[in-house]
């Protein structure tokens, strides 16, 4: 993958380099402010992106938008967004032009680097990737959807991997059920939801968004 | 018609008995100066220093008598008007023993405590900038409280002597002078107190200095305390996992060659400390300064927590510029306090929150449905959120009646620029 790397603390942006590089992928660019991270997007057409959210001029919340006028601009980018906090304010940010190709984590997801490099890929087929923290944040706040109250228990386990970015396999790895049981369990809950796209990828974008969506 | 009258008489009955007592107390002073001209008179020709006596006389006379003349006038403002003024006269503060032996009053140092109070108050009575206030009200009372007041009693006299001596013509005029004048002659007390009786700008200067230190004391205080918390909790939290991380990898280096399963183990063990330390100093963080303050401002911030929180909170306002830092993250923090005892006290369902700017300041309005009697306790979350406001001038009032709701209405200053 052609990988573009926006960060402005040099220590961490050359870790993620040479992390990146060290699964056999190519970092095409690197930024370290807002407006540079927006031209570099533009300009090199990653097939995914890496970006920080807080960076110079201002220090505050540059990258994130760097990110979204990016996508304004080329709607479905696939982007990355790692940060020292998730909000769930962010991830609806994020996830609300329902394109897709949206991965939300914590900066310490990397220590799991297969996981990371994984979700990395995925994000960049235009799947969506949240932090387990994200999910944890939703399912302890108060009002959730009135849908999402109708799925049962395995079902909400399933979504909450679902929306962590976790393939059908690696769900069942974790929940210890077969492919098929998973996907079953999909099924199932993409029509609770009452979701009928029919690609699988979009379902998912759609089955997080509805989580992650209070009315 | 009947009825009309009566009440008139009545008033002007009221009047007369006012425009007594006012003219009486106004005219003390002026009966201590006239005494003293008297006395002088009495003494004419007795020498050249013979004005001495009369002097002293007058000015000891005076002295003693302009607070006293200012405290009843005070209570006659309250009594017939409703207008409380504040006296605003400095009170003594705390007489404490020292560990010499002495006692310390705020000025000086004296061998026993009622020496030491008696010096103090010696001290606050005469050092007290009201006095030059009272001073200056009891001599304008003379003229502007005590002449009005004297208008209806002349009529009186003017009428007897009229009647007795001169003519019914003057007697008369006497009668209605202090008929027309009785009802109207005790007004001018009100707004002249209120003019000259009110704390000067050098008292509200001097309480303001005193109010300010309280606050700047307080202030140091919880820094401080909080400055503590911080250390603490970096001391016993994210430096203690790294110096475990680093003898983590110092053992897996060593380990590498002899025994790289347990190095392996060692480095996982590593990774995980590495994650713990990082969640408990974003935890640490958020207390200090929620990090979506300094990258959105309030208003985000605020939605946000409302999103993370256990009930359902909803966030309006028309914040449309970024507040001064400080005072962002002092609503911030009371906005979250008061979410948090709607969960923990109120066992409240539903929380609004709402910030509102207007041209004088920010207005934050919170009000949940829960049980509500929550009170201002000393030492209390919203005795400590009321102090925070107070630094910067706020304002922060309750109400809570048993059975809810609660409302807390948080009030900012802010310049409108």
């Amino acid at each position: 993958m052609r990988i573009v790397v926006a960060e402005d603390l040099y220590l961490l942006r050359d870790g993620m380099v040479r992390l990146i590089e060290a699964y056999g992928h190519e970092v095409v660019a690197t930024a370290g402010t807002g407006p540079e991270t927006l031209q570099t997007l533009l300009t090199h057409r990653p097939d995914v992106a890496v970006v920080d959210v807080r960076m110079p001029p201002d220090q505050s919340d540059e990258g994130l938008r760097a990110a979204l006028a990016a996508r304004r601009a080329r709607p479905g980018l696939p982007v990355l967004i790692l940060s020292q906090h998730v909000e769930q304010l962010y991830a609806r940010e994020l996830l609300a032009d329902g394109a897709g190709g949206i991965g939300y984590f914590l900066k310490e997801s990397v220590f799991e680097a297969e996981q990371f490099i994984d979700a990395l890929e995925r994000v960049a087929g235009g799947g969506t990737a949240m932090d387990p923290e994200v999910i944890a944040k939703l399912l302890a706040s108060g009002s959730t959807d009135r849908r999402i109250e109708r799925l049962t228990e395995r079902e909400h386990s399933v979504l909450a991997l679902m929306a962590e970015g976790l393939s059908n396999q690696a769900i069942g790895k974790r929940l210890f059920l077969s492919d098929s049981a998973i996907s079953k369990y999909t099924t199932a809950l993409f029509g609770r939801l009452g979701i009928t796209d029919d690609d699988d990828n979009n379902r998912r974008v759609l089955a997080v968004l509805a989580y992650l969506n209070k009315a | 018609m009947m009825r009309g009258l009566v009440s008139w008489m009545a008033s002007a009955g009221v009047g007369f008995w006012r425009a007594c007592v006012v003219f009486g107390v106004s005219m003390l002073a002026p009966a201590v100066w006239a005494a003293a001209v008297g006395i002088w008179f009495w003494w004419w020709g007795g020498g050249p220093w013979s004005w001495i006596a009369p002097l002293v006389w007058a000015v000891l006379g005076t002295l003693a008598l302009v607070r006293p003349v200012c405290r009843i006038t005070r209570h006659l403002v309250a009594r017939w008007t409703g207008t409380v003024l504040p006296g605003g006269y400095r009170q003594p503060g705390p007489v404490t023993q020292l560990s010499t032996g002495y006692w310390w009053n705020g000025y000086s140092y004296s061998r026993t405590s009622r020496e030491a109070k008696q010096d103090q108050a010696m001290r606050i009575r005469w050092r007290d900038p009201a006095n030059w206030r009272d001073l200056r009200f009891t001599g304008i009372a003379v003229f502007a409280i005590g002449v009005p007041a004297a208008l209806p009693l002349a009529g009186i006299a003017c009428a007897v002597l009229g009647f007795a001596v001169l003519s019914p013509i003057i007697g008369a005029l006497g009668v209605v002078v202090a008929l027309a004048s009785a009802p109207y002659a005790w007004r001018p007390l009100g707004p002249v107190a209120g003019r000259f009786l009110r704390a000067s700008p050098a008292m509200a200067m001097a309480d303001r200095v005193t109010e300010l230190t309280a606050q700047r004391a307080d202030t140091t205080v919880a820094q401080a305390a909080e400055i503590r918390r911080i250390e603490r909790d970096l001391h016993d939290g994210a430096q203690a996992r790294l110096v475990a991380l680093g003898m983590s990898l110092a053992t897996a280096e060593k380990l590498m060659e002899t025994d790289p399963e347990r190095a392996k183990a060692m480095l996982r063990d590593a990774r995980t400390g590495a994650a713990t330390s990082l969640s408990e100093l974003r935890e640490l963080i958020k207390g200090i300064n929620p990090p979506l303050l300094n990258e959105r401002g309030l208003l985000d911030a605020v939605r946000a927590f409302a999103l993370d929180s256990p009930l359902e909170v909803t966030v309006s306002g028309n914040l449309d510029r970024r507040l001064d830092p400080p005072i962002e993250s002092a609503l911030y923090f009371g906005i979250a306090e008061l979410v948090t005892n709607a969960v923990k006290h109120a066992a409240a369902t539903l929380v609004e929150v709402s910030l509102v700017r207007d041209d004088t300041g920010v207005i934050a309005e919170v009000t949940d449905d829960g049980r509500g009697g929550a009170t201002m306790r000393e030492g209390g979350g919203l005795a400590r959120l009321r102090r925070r406001l107070a630094v910067f001038d706020g304002s922060c009032e309750i109400t809570s009646p048993e059975g809810g709701p609660t409302r807390v209405r948080m009030v900012l200053p802010c310049a409108s620029s």
